[in-house]
């Protein structure tokens, strides 16, 4: 696993340096479908109790510059061995939603961006739990619990980053506030884990994805989409020069503001 | 923005390394709260409880020989069958109670594991108890954490006989 770790590091430290990151004269903008892996998925034995494993395809598309509607979909194996009990749990989920583009995108070639967004999650699995231990003044007892289809309608808020290290090839992040809305009921075990959403246990569960993916550059263009405005007061400073001398910012005329000029 | 791709990501596995708390902070003790008393406040002088068919020398669940009014004892039911008998030696007297129940096994947490839940439908008393009350026929891990005042069962035995 350290192994793992190491070369994933050296991979991406490699690739994000500016020589490599450099392209040539900006011509055309090349956007198109992605379509990736969650490689956390695969770090989750070493990073889990129980012996939790599976796999998460993501892909997104631009729409209108900033927009990425998404839709990922994946699979989890969950066998968690305790001492009094043992519980299993496997099933198959889906997500869609959309992230958006905060970040500015620099040039026609610049197609590293921070998102936020949000996602509707739905999984179908079942559990099973053997071998459950219970003693007390009258003796002890094994018991177990059947298997259980089940379901799960879930929220989730997004916030991350996706990055062009290699030309089409994407490395990011994001991490996930997730909001269980409907679980299937068991009047004997309510699921401590589900999969797409993760553990239930402590309130709104977190998680989050490291994606790499492939972008195929299929739709060009020759225009930056623009960043997009989130409402409130337009700060005169953040799109035009400032006279510092203006009274409008305070200044004494003495160089108290500032000149965001490129 | 390429060095925060990665510090994030490098700050995020380290705090995923940390987030699993391997330990249990839960009650898994189901224990049915019961409150003794004699009618017309009578005190208990010695009372010793012991399950029906557990004769065994170190069999006995609760022995108290401090005179009160009442008595407040947490009891188990049954694992295995859907009703618990009790013999109560009460002021020397000796009496029977038998508890219906239906249970089930209920998940607590994943460290803590599993706790029988029961639901008490009725229950068969000797003669020399006087009245029983169920007032929270729900017994399950979290009964032992009533207050004081509060039980899942009352019972009472016959000041005559006792």
């Amino acid at each position: 696993m350290t192994k793992i770790l190491r070369f994933i590091l050296i991979v991406l430290l490699i690739s994000s340096t500016p020589a490599l990151a450099k392209t040539k004269a900006e011509v055309w903008r090349y956007e198109g479908p992605r379509v990736g892996v969650d490689i956390s998925r695969f770090l989750l034995p070493a990073m889990s109790s129980g012996n939790r494993s599976g796999w998460e395809l993501q892909a997104d598309i631009p729409y209108k510059g900033n927009f990425f509607p998404t839709f990922e979909t994946g699979m989890q194996w969950f066998d968690d061995k305790q001492a009094t009990f043992h519980y299993k749990n496997n099933g198959a989920y889906g997500r869609l939603g959309i992230d958006m583009n905060i970040a500015k995108f620099e040039s026609l070639k610049d197609h590293d961006f921070m998102f936020v967004g949000f996602r509707y999650g739905y999984a179908i699995f079942n559990q099973q739990t053997d071998s459950i231990k219970s003693s007390n003044y009258w003796g002890s007892r094994v018991t177990s619990l059947d298997r259980h289809p089940m379901n799960a309608h879930w929220g989730e808020l997004v916030f991350g980053m996706k990055g062009e290290l290699l030309p089409n090839f994407f490395f990011g992040w994001s991490l996930r506030a997730k909001f269980p809305l409907v679980v299937t009921n068991d009047q004997n075990i309510k699921p401590y884990i589900i999969p797409g959403l993760g553990k239930t246990g402590n309130g709104t569960p977190f998680d989050f994805s490291i994606n790499v993916s492939y972008r195929f550059p299929i739709f060009k263009t020759k225009s930056i989409p623009k960043p997009i405005s989130i409402g409130g007061a337009k700060h005169p400073g953040l799109n035009e020069d400032i006279d510092p001398n203006s009274q409008d910012f305070g200044g004494s005329g003495s160089g108290g503001g500032y000149n965001r000029g490129r | 923005m390429r060095f925060g791709l990665i510090g994030f990501l490098l700050l995020l596995l380290s705090l995923e390394s940390c987030t699993d708390e391997n330990r249990c902070y839960d009650s898994t003790d189901t224990l049915m709260i019961s409150s003794f008393s004699v009618s017309g406040f009578k005190n208990i002088n010695s009372m010793r409880i012991r399950g029906v068919n557990r004769n065994d020398v170190g069999n006995i669940l609760f022995s108290d020989s401090t005179s009160s009014l009442t008595k407040r004892v947490p009891l188990p039911l049954s694992l295995s069958a859907d009703s618990t008998g009790f013999i109560f030696t009460v002021n020397g007297k000796i009496d029977t109670l038998f508890v219906r129940h239906k249970m089930i096994i209920s998940f607590i947490s994943e460290y803590c594991g599993f706790a029988p839940a029961y639901t008490m439908s009725g229950y068969r008393r000797s003669k020399g108890i006087d009245s029983v009350r169920i007032t929270d026929a729900k017994v399950n891990s979290q009964s032992i954490v009533k207050t004081t005042n509060d039980q899942n069962i009352k019972i009472y035995f016959n000041s005559s006989t006792h």
